[in-house]
């Protein structure tokens, strides 16, 4: 599983760090970091990476199977 | 447009009183019937199930905004144009003139604000025991914050929550309440329209970064008038109706309140817990643009889709025991009331804040909430109540 973000969407309301802090932080300009870019989420993070995935309010994340 | 055989059909108009006082059924009747379903007496596609609901705002190829957030023409045509009713690069463009505003992040100076108006709020309220807590705890919030924030002058306030109403009424379909509506937006468009003119927001508002955007050419002055708009009527009634909810569901199951008192760190779950079980927003519209399908109900182009928040919220197929209101509820959070996708709600960080903070306050003394006989405010749109005695007691 991997998930795509769309930079350019994400507002910073960090939902997605509320979910899964091991995978997605917010700087301190608000700006999204996300740990697993471009590669696979590793099995034990998948979880909680799916759910902060799926919280995002304005669809900037999106799980790729 | 008429329905086909596959198609499933609901009779019922789900505008009147009693459909809006008690809705849930309603909504358990049209997520059991399909995907999709057509409402006669709306001539809409109803979109009631959660993983349809959230599809369907997320595919904004096939459905657009423009010309369908509202069940009537006339609302979408007063509206079109505005981000909530514009679609594509127009939208994008539109959003981003405010949505920078709004984000947690540039919110972040506003937070000891709305904490210490909500701690004084709540203690002055605490000390006289009896109060409305919607007059006197949801309403006050958001009308001591929002015009101050988006900079709307003194004169003109005393209109804002009924235009804000009027506003809301619009988008239903062409009934009483909407007819009744529609001249009151005008009102307040004339009202935006003059504001635009003048230049007469407050210094350092959000307006006032509204009026900059159209100087620097970024965006057009009939744009400007929308924008003004765009913000203030949605951020009043949908937080009050939220503050009202909680302290109305926290008043019902004591056990709750007891569990957030214990652990202040469930609030933010709370907050969407209200906004699942009492979404503020019943219902945003969408316009067909090809022929396509919800879950294999066709749906030709043309059709209008009436995507039901509320009914998504309380979905089975999506929340275990729906019908129950449980702060602790692990995926609260994908709950649509604040819609979802490119239009989803650019103003929630603000509620959040609005709400979290009176219920931070209250949590640290009030230890019941003693309920009178709540009234509903009823609204085409906004699931509301219009009025909830209320005492509180702060002893074990």
């Amino acid at each position: 599983m991997q998930i795509s973000v769309d930079y350019a969407r994400c507002e910073g309301h960090g939902l997605c760090e509320d979910q899964a802090p091991d995978v997605f932080t917010l700087d301190d300009e608000g700006d999204l970091h996300y740990r697993f870019e471009g590669q696979d989420v590793p099995a034990e993070h998948a979880v909680a990476a799916g759910r902060g995935a799926a919280s995002c309010p304005v669809a900037a994340l999106k799980v790729v199977p | 447009m008429t329905s086909t055989a596959a198609v499933p059909t609901y009779q019922a108009d789900i505008y009147t009183d009693e459909a809006l006082l008690e809705p849930y059924e309603h909504y358990r009747a049209l997520r059991d019937l399909g995907p999709a379903v057509w409402l006669e007496a709306h001539g809409a596609f109803a979109v009631a199930r959660y993983a349809d609901a959230r599809a369907v705002l997320a595919n904004t190829e096939d459905f657009h905004s423009a010309n369908g957030i509202a069940l009537n023409e006339p609302a979408n045509s007063a509206i079109l144009g505005c981000t909530l009713a514009s679609d594509g690069e127009l939208h994008a463009h539109l959003r981003q003139v405010v949505a920078h505003r709004l984000t947690p992040r540039s919110l972040r100076p506003m937070r000891e604000t709305v904490t210490a108006r909500a701690d004084e709020l709540v203690a002055g309220l605490v000390e006289r025991g009896s109060f409305d807590a919607v007059a006197d705890l949801a309403r006050a919030l958001p009308l001591s914050i929002v015009p101050d924030f988006i900079g709307w002058p003194q004169e003109g306030r005393e209109h804002l929550l009924r235009w804000a109403g009027a506003n809301f009424d619009s988008f239903g379909p062409m009934n009483a309440r909407a007819e009744r509506a529609l001249p009151q937006c005008g009102e307040m468009a004339g009202f935006g329209a003059e504001i635009v003119r003048t230049g007469n927001v407050l210094p350092g508002s959000l307006g006032a970064s509204v009026l900059e955007s159209r100087d620097r050419g970024d965006i057009t002055t009939e744009q400007t008038m929308m924008l003004m708009l765009d913000y203030l009527a949605p951020s009043l009634d949908t937080t009050i109706s939220a503050v009202g909810s909680a302290i109305w569901l926290f008043g019902r199951f004591p056990e709750q309140w007891d569990l957030v008192r214990r652990d202040p760190g469930l609030i933010p779950n709370a907050v969407n817990e209200v906004v699942r079980y009492e979404s503020p927003i019943r219902a945003f519209g969408r316009l067909a643009v090809h022929d396509t399908e919800i879950d294999g109900v066709p749906v030709p182009a043309g059709s209008r889709v009436l995507v039901v928040y509320a009914a998504a919220n309380r979905d089975e197929r999506k929340f275990p025991d729906p019908d129950v209101f449980d702060v602790t509820r692990a995926d609260a959070v994908q709950q649509l009331g604040f819609g979802y996708g490119e239009h989803g709600c650019a103003g929630q960080a603000l509620a959040r804040m609005e709400t979290e903070s009176l219920l931070a306050a209250l949590a640290r003394s009030v230890t019941r909430f003693e309920l009178g006989e709540p009234e509903r405010a009823l609204n085409n749109l906004i699931r509301a109540l219009g009025s909830l005695p209320v005492t509180v007691h702060t002893g074990a």
